[in-house]
C-alpha cells in the first residue's frame, strides 16, 4: 500500500519540476483507485452507486497528508487521477466495442447494458479521440474536460484544481463541450444505442 | 476547419461573449465582431448550435456505475505475451511491488507453470537486477519442501524487471484454516511445519522480512508453502539500513500490520524480525485478530504503534470484536466477533479464551516483543515451544514482568552485546552442512566463495549488533564481528563457563572458515579441542568428532598427521556410533573425507572400502542429508575407473541414478551431478545414445535448479561436449565447450582443475575442423596449466601431451609429434594400465601418426594395443 508520505513527496517533486515525477505516481494513484473500485463492487449493495467523485476523493484522503500539500499538488493529483480514469475507461469502452467507427456495439450482457445506462449517449472511444485532438490546440479545455467528465469533479472543484476561477472554468468548459459533441458527430452523439 | 492559436483565441473570445446573449443580439455581435471572416463566422455558428443542444452531453461523469473498468483494467497489457522464455497466462495478484502472473515456460522443454513477479514501473530496474544477481545463488540454494522456490529472473521487453517463482497451487493461510475450521491444536501443528520453513532459511542466512498470511498458501492436500523468500531484500534492500523516516515512506512494500519494531522505526533486520512477523502471523490464526491493524490507522501512526504500544494480550483479543473493511485486500468489510473466531476454531468463546490464556498467551507475546534481543533468539525455540505446550510441558516464555522502555533496543548492555552475537553466529551453524558438501564435491574454494557469500548478508543482518557493539555500522565486516566475538571469549566474563566457551570456540571457528581464513578456522578449532578434551577426555564422543574435524583441517598442510588421526578416532567413531552416542552424519561425513584422502594418497582399495562403509549407514541419515549418499555413489564410481573396474564403476553410477528415481528425488541438483557422471562414464562405454540422454535430462534439472554458471552445469555441458566430440559431432561439441569455458571462468577462473580439460577439448575440436594452428595454441596452453599444477606423472598431464601429439600429426609435423604421442602412451600405461580408455587412445593416436608418416609397421605394433 502507499504511504500518504510517498504521494505527498511525489506531488511536491512534481511540483518542484521534476518532471519523472509524474510517471512514478501514475501506479500509486491506480493502485488504489482499483483497490477502491473492487472494494466498492464487493459491497454489492444494491443501492449503491459508485460515484466517481467520491472515489478520486476517497483516493486522495487517504494517499496524502492533507497538512503537507498545496492547491497546485491538489491539482496535480487529480490531474493525474482524472488521466488514469479516462485511460481504463476508454481502454475498456475499446475492449467492449465491435466496431470503434461504426457505432455499432456488440450486444452487451445484462450487467454491462446497467454499466452503460449513464453513459450511453457517448461513445466513449471518439470522444477520446476528439479530446486528443483538442489538447492540440488548447490544453487547458481538455484538462478541464478530463477532470469534469473522467475525473467528475465539478465546476468549482475543477477551478481549484487548475488555479483559475470557476467562471473560466465554466466558459471553457461549455466551448469544449459544444466542440467536442459537434466533432464526434452531431445526430450520434445523443442519440439512442443502436 | 484547421486552426491557428490566434484564430483559436478569437473563437473562443467570441464564444465567450456570444452564448451570454440571446439569439437576436448573437447574431449583432457575431455580424460585428468576426468583421467579414466568413469561416470564423461559419465555425462559431456550428459551434454555437453544438452548444444549444449539447446541454446534457458530457455532464454526468464518465463511469458512474462502471466499476468493471476498473476491475477488468489491466495495469500493463501484458497477458498472453512473452517474458523471456516465458509465456505469460493470467494476472494471480497485484501488491506494492508489482503484479504477479501465472506462466509456463514458453520452450517446451520443461514444460512447468510459474508464478512471475514483474515489478512496476517506477522502481528502480538497474538496482534490482542487480540484487537479484548477487541474491540470486542463494535464494536458489534455498531447497526445503516448504518454500516456494525462486527460479529466474530477467526483463520484459519493455525493461521491467521480474522475478519468476515457483508457482503454489493453494490458499492463504489464514483462509486454509477457516474454512476448514482447523482447532488452535491443528494450527498450531501447521504453523510449526511454517516455522521449521523459516528456521531453514535462517540457516541459509537468508531472513523473508515480509512474512504474512497471504504469503503463506496451504496446498489442498495440507503443505503450507512459504512464498517470496529473500524477494522483500531484492527488491528494497534500504529496508535494513534505513533511516526512520525513510523507513516509514518505505512501509508501503511491506504490509506493516506484521513488520516489526524495527522495521517501522528503521533499525535493521535480523531473523528475530521474522520471529516477530511469525508472532503476528500466529497471534492471527489464533485469535483472528492483529496485534496492529493498518487499516483504521494511517500509516505513520501505525508505525508509532508498533515500536511503542504493547499488544492486547490473545486471551483477551479473542473476546472483543472489530469491524474490517479490508483495504488492500478485495474483500468486502467484515465484522471479526468472538463468536465468529471460535466457531472457525470449532469451538466455543469461553474455551478458546482458556485454551489461550497462561502458556499461548506468553509465548506469542514473548515473540512479539520490541526489542529483537528479548523475543525468542531462533525461530526453532519458537517453534520448540509451542511444541513443549502442545505436549504438556512447561514452555520457556515467562510473562514479561520487568518495564522496559519500548521502541529501542538495549544498546548498552555488554552482556545483551554478546547474547546478540551468540544468536548471529549460531545461525552459523547451518553453514556447516555447507562445508561438507563442498568437500564431498571437490570444490572447495567455488563453496567458499559461496560461503563467504551466505556471511556478507549475515553481516546486513548483524548490522544492529554491531552498531550496539559501538562502531560504526557501515565500515565493519563479518571479521570484525568474529574477532570481536573471539575477544570476549578470552575475556573474564568465560572463564568459568568453559562449556559455553567451547561451544563458541566451535561456532566461531566455523565461521572463519567462511572468511576463507584456514589458520584463524583451526586456532580456534584448537583452543576449541584442547576444552573438549580438559572437560571431558579424548575418548568423549565430542572430542573425537572434534578430532575428524582437526584431521580435516590438517589434510592439506600434513596428510601423514590427517591420516594419523583419522586411524586413531575412525574405530572409535563406530563404537560410539554403535553405542548412540555419535550420529550417523558425523560419521559418515568422517568416513567420506578420510576416504577423499586416501584416494589423494593413491590408495582407492581403501578409500573404495570407506565410501561404501559411508554409504552403508545411509539409511539412519536424515532425509535433507541424501545428497551425501548421493555424491558419495558418484564419487565410488570415480574411484573403482580409477581402479579400472569400468564395468563396476558405470553400474555403481547406474545403481545411483536408479535410487534417486525410486525415492522421487529426481528434481535434486546433485541428480543432476550423478546423472552427469553416469553420462561420462557411458560416453568411455561407447554407449553414445544413452549418455547424452542422460546427460540432457541432468542439463535440464541443473538448469531449473541451479544458477547458469553453477560448476555442476559446466561439468555436465563438459561431458555433453565430449560425447558429441567423441560421435565426430564437432558443431554441438563446440557450442557445449564454448558454454562450459565461460562457466568455469566466471565461477572459478583459470585455476579450476577441470579447467585445462576444457582447453583440451576446444583445441581438439579446431584441429578437426581444419584450423589445427590455432588449436595448436590452445593445446599448449592447455599442456602448460597442466604441467604448472600437477606433478609430472599425473595422468592428466600425459593427456595433454597426447592431445597437442595429435594436433602436430595433422600438420604433419611427425618427428615433434612422435616424441609427445611416446611420452604420453608410457606414462598412461604406466599409471593407468592397458585397459584403459585414456591408454588405448593413446596407442591410436600413435597408430595414425605412424599410418600418416608412412610407416605402416610401427602403426600395426601400436593398432593392435588398443
Amino acid at each position: 500500500m502507499s504511504s500518504p508520505e510517498e504521494v505527498t513527496q511525489i506531488l511536491q517533486e512534481v511540483s518542484g519540476g521534476d518532471r519523472e515525477a509524474p510517471a512514478r505516481l501514475m501506479p500509486l494513484v491506480y493502485d488504489e483507485l482499483r483497490r477502491l473500485a473492487d472494494h466498492y463492487l464487493r459491497q454489492e449493495r444494491p443501492d449503491h452507486t459508485l460515484q466517481p467523485t467520491a472515489l478520486v476523493h476517497e483516493a486522495y484522503l487517504r494517499l496524502v497528508d492533507q497538512t503537507r500539500v498545496d492547491w497546485q499538488n491538489r491539482a496535480h493529483f487529480f490531474g493525474v487521477a482524472a488521466q488514469l480514469m479516462r485511460r481504463i475507461l476508454v481502454d475498456y469502452a475499446r475492449r467492449h466495442q465491435t466496431s470503434k467507427r461504426g457505432g455499432l456495439r456488440q450486444k452487451l450482457t445484462l450487467d454491462e447494458a446497467v454499466d452503460y445506462s449513464q453513459t450511453r449517449d457517448v461513445d466513449l472511444v471518439r470522444l477520446d479521440d476528439a479530446l486528443t485532438a483538442l489538447a492540440q490546440f488548447d490544453t487547458r479545455q481538455s484538462q478541464i474536460v478530463e477532470l469534469r467528465f473522467f475525473g467528475g469533479l465539478t465546476i468549482e472543484e475543477t477551478a481549484e484544481a487548475l488555479g483559475i476561477s470557476p467562471a473560466t472554468v465554466k466558459v471553457d468548459w461549455n466551448m469544449a463541450k459544444a466542440w467536442l459533441r459537434r466533432e464526434i458527430g452531431g445526430g450520434d452523439a445523443d442519440g439512442d444505442v443502436t | 476547419m484547421a486552426m491557428s492559436p490566434e484564430q483559436w483565441g478569437r473563437l473562443k473570445e467570441l464564444f465567450r461573449v456570444a452564448i451570454e446573449y440571446d439569439p437576436q443580439r448573437r447574431a449583432a455581435y457575431l455580424e460585428r465582431d468576426c468583421a467579414g471572416d466568413t469561416a470564423l463566422r461559419a465555425e462559431i455558428e456550428s459551434l454555437l448550435a453544438s452548444h444549444d443542444q449539447a446541454e446534457n452531453f458530457i455532464e454526468a461523469p464518465a463511469f458512474d456505475g462502471n466499476v468493471k473498468a476498473f476491475i477488468e483494467a489491466p495495469a500493463e497489457q501484458i497477458e498472453g505475451r512473452r517474458t523471456g522464455s516465458y509465456q505469460l497466462l493470467r494476472e494471480l495478484g497485484r501488491g506494492g511491488m508489482g503484479t504477479v502472473y501465472l506462466a509456463e515456460r514458453a520452450d517446451e522443454q520443461y514444460q512447468k507453470l510459474v508464478a512471475i513477479k514483474v515489478v512496476r514501473r517506477g522502481m528502480d530496474s538497474e538496482d534490482i537486477l542487480r540484487r537479484f544477481r548477487n541474491e540470486r545463488q542463494i535464494l536458489a540454494s534455498l531447497d526445503h519442501p516448504n518454500i516456494a522456490r525462486l527460479l529466474d529472473g530477467g526483463t520484459t521487453e519493455d525493461g521491467l524487471p521480474f522475478l519468476v517463482m515457483e508457482f503454489v497451487e493453494g490458499v492463504p493461510v489464514m483462509d486454509y484454516c477457516d474454512q476448514r475450521r482447523l482447532t488452535i491444536k491443528e494450527r498450531l501443528r501447521l504453523f510449526r511445519t511454517i516455522c521449521a520453513a523459516v528456521q531453514h532459511a535462517h540457516q541459509h542466512l537468508v531472513v523473508h522480512r515480509d512474512l504474512k498470511p497471504s504469503n503463506i498458501l496451504v496446498t489442498p492436500d495440507g503443505t503450507p508453502k512459504l512464498l517470496d523468500f529473500g524477494i522483500a531484500k531484492v527488491l528494497s534492500p534500504e529496508l535494513s539500513t534505513l533511516t526512520s523516516e525513510q523507513t516509514r515512506t518505505d512501509l508501503r512494500v511491506l504490509t506493516p500490520d506484521y513488520a516489526s519494531p524495527e522495521q517501522a522505526c528503521g533499525e535493521g533486520l535480523t531473523t528475530t524480525s521474522d520471529v516477530y512477523s511469525l508472532g503476528v502471523v500466529l497471534y492471527e490464526l489464533l485469535t483472528g485478530h492483529r496485534p496492529f491493524r493498518s487499516l483504521n490507522t494511517p500509516p505513520h501512526e501505525l508505525a508509532r504503534l508498533i515500536c511503542e504500544q504493547e499488544p492486547t494480550k490473545p486471551s483477551t483479543a479473542v473476546t472483543s470484536a472489530e469491524v474490517v473493511a479490508p483495504h488492500g485486500e478485495a474483500r468486502p468489510r467484515i465484522a471479526i466477533t468472538s463468536e465468529a473466531v471460535s466457531l472457525a476454531r470449532d469451538t466455543q468463546s469461553v474455551k478458546l479464551r482458556r485454551q489461550l490464556a497462561g502458556d499461548l498467551d506468553n509465548i506469542i507475546l514473548m515473540a512479539l516483543r520490541k526489542e529483537p534481543a528479548r523475543r525468542y533468539t531462533s525461530v526453532g525455540e519458537f517453534s520448540e515451544d509451542i511444541r513443549r505446550h502442545l505436549e504438556g510441558l512447561p514452555v520457556t516464555a515467562r510473562k514479561d514482568t520487568f518495564k522496559y522502555r519500548t521502541a529501542k533496543f538495549v544498546r548498552r548492555n555488554r552482556l545483551g552485546v554478546a547474547a546478540a552475537c551468540v544468536i548471529a553466529l549460531s545461525l552459523l551453524g547451518g553453514l556447516l552442512t555447507t562445508i561438507w558438501q563442498a568437500r564431498v564435491a571437490r570444490r572447495e574454494k567455488a563453496n567458499a566463495e559461496s560461503v563467504s557469500a551466505f556471511l556478507k548478508q549475515m553481516l546486513a543482518y548483524s548490522n544492529p549488533l554491531i552498531k550496539a557493539a559501538g562502531k560504526d555500522g557501515g565500515d565493519t565486516t563479518m571479521k570484525d564481528v568474529l574477532d570481536e566475538a573471539a575477544k570476549r571469549l578470552d575475556s573474564e566474563e568465560f572463564s568459568k563457563q568453559l562449556e559455553v566457551k567451547a561451544e563458541l570456540e566451535k561456532i566461531i571457528s566455523e565461521s572463519y572458515v567462511g572468511q576463507g581464513r584456514q589458520d584463524l578456522w583451526q586456532q580456534h578449532l584448537e583452543k576449541y579441542i584442547a576444552i573438549q578434551r580438559s572437560l571431558h577426555g579424548d575418548d568423549d564422543p565430542q572430542t573425537i568428532v572434534a578430532m575428524t574435524m582437526w584431521a580435516m583441517a590438517l589434510e592439506h598442510k600434513d596428510m601423514a598427521e590427517s591420516e594419523k588421526i583419522y586411524r586413531r578416532v575412525v574405530p572409535l567413531m563406530r563404537a560410539e556410533h554403535q553405542k548412540g552416542t555419535i550420529n550417523a552424519k558425523d560419521v559418515v561425513q568422517a568416513f567420506i573425507n578420510f576416504g577423499y584422502l586416501r584416494r589423494t594418497q593413491g590408495d582407492s582399495r581403501e578409500a573404495e572400502s570407506l565410501f561404501r562403509e559411508a554409504l552403508a549407514l545411509s539409511p539412519e541419515l536424515p532425509g535433507e542429508q541424501y545428497f551425501l549418499i548421493g555424491l558419495t555413489r558418484s564419487t565410488l564410481a570415480s574411484t573403482l575407473a580409477d581402479q579400472g573396474r569400468f564395468a563396476e564403476a558405470l553400474q555403481t553410477a547406474r545403481e545411483g541414478v536408479a535410487d534417486y528415481r525410486q525415492t522421487g528425488r529426481t528434481d535434486a541438483p546433485d541428480y543432476g551431478f550423478s546423472l552427469t557422471i553416469l553420462g561420462g562414464f557411458l560416453t568411455d562405454a561407447g554407449e553414445y545414445a544413452e549418455a547424452d540422454a542422460a546427460l540432457k535430462e541432468a542439463e535440464a534439472v541443473l538448469r531449473r535448479r541451479q544458477s547458469s554458471s553453477s560448476l555442476w552445469l559446466g561439468d555436465n555441458l563438459r561431458n555433453q561436449a565430449i560425447s558429441f566430440y567423441r560421435q565426430e559431432r564437432y558443431a554441438e561439441s563446440q557450442s557445449r565447450i564454448t558454454e562450459t569455458e565461460k562457466i568455469y571462468l566466471e565461477s572459478y577462473g583459470p585455476s579450476y582443475d577441470q579447467y585445462p580439460t576444457v582447453l583440451i577439448f576446444k583445441g581438439l575440436i579446431l584441429n578437426r575442423t581444419g584450423r589445427a594452428q590455432e588449436g595448436e595454441r590452445i593445446l599448449r596452453e592447455a599442456l602448460r596449466l597442466r604441467v604448472e599444477s600437477l606433478p609430472g606423472e599425473h595422468f592428466w598431464v600425459a593427456v595433454a601431451r597426447g592431445a597437442l601429439g595429435e594436433c602436430l600429426t595433422t600438420q604433419q609435423r611427425y618427428a615433434e609429434a612422435e616424441a609427445l604421442l611416446n611420452e604420453s602412451y608410457v606414462s598412461l600405461n604406466d599409471r593407468l594400465g592397458p585397459r584403459d580408455p585414456r591408454t588405448s587412445e593413446a596407442a591410436r593416436r600413435l597408430a595414425s601418426l605412424y599410418d600418416a608418416w608412412g610407416k605402416p609397421g610401427q602403426a600395426a605394433k601400436y593398432r593392435a594395443l588398443i
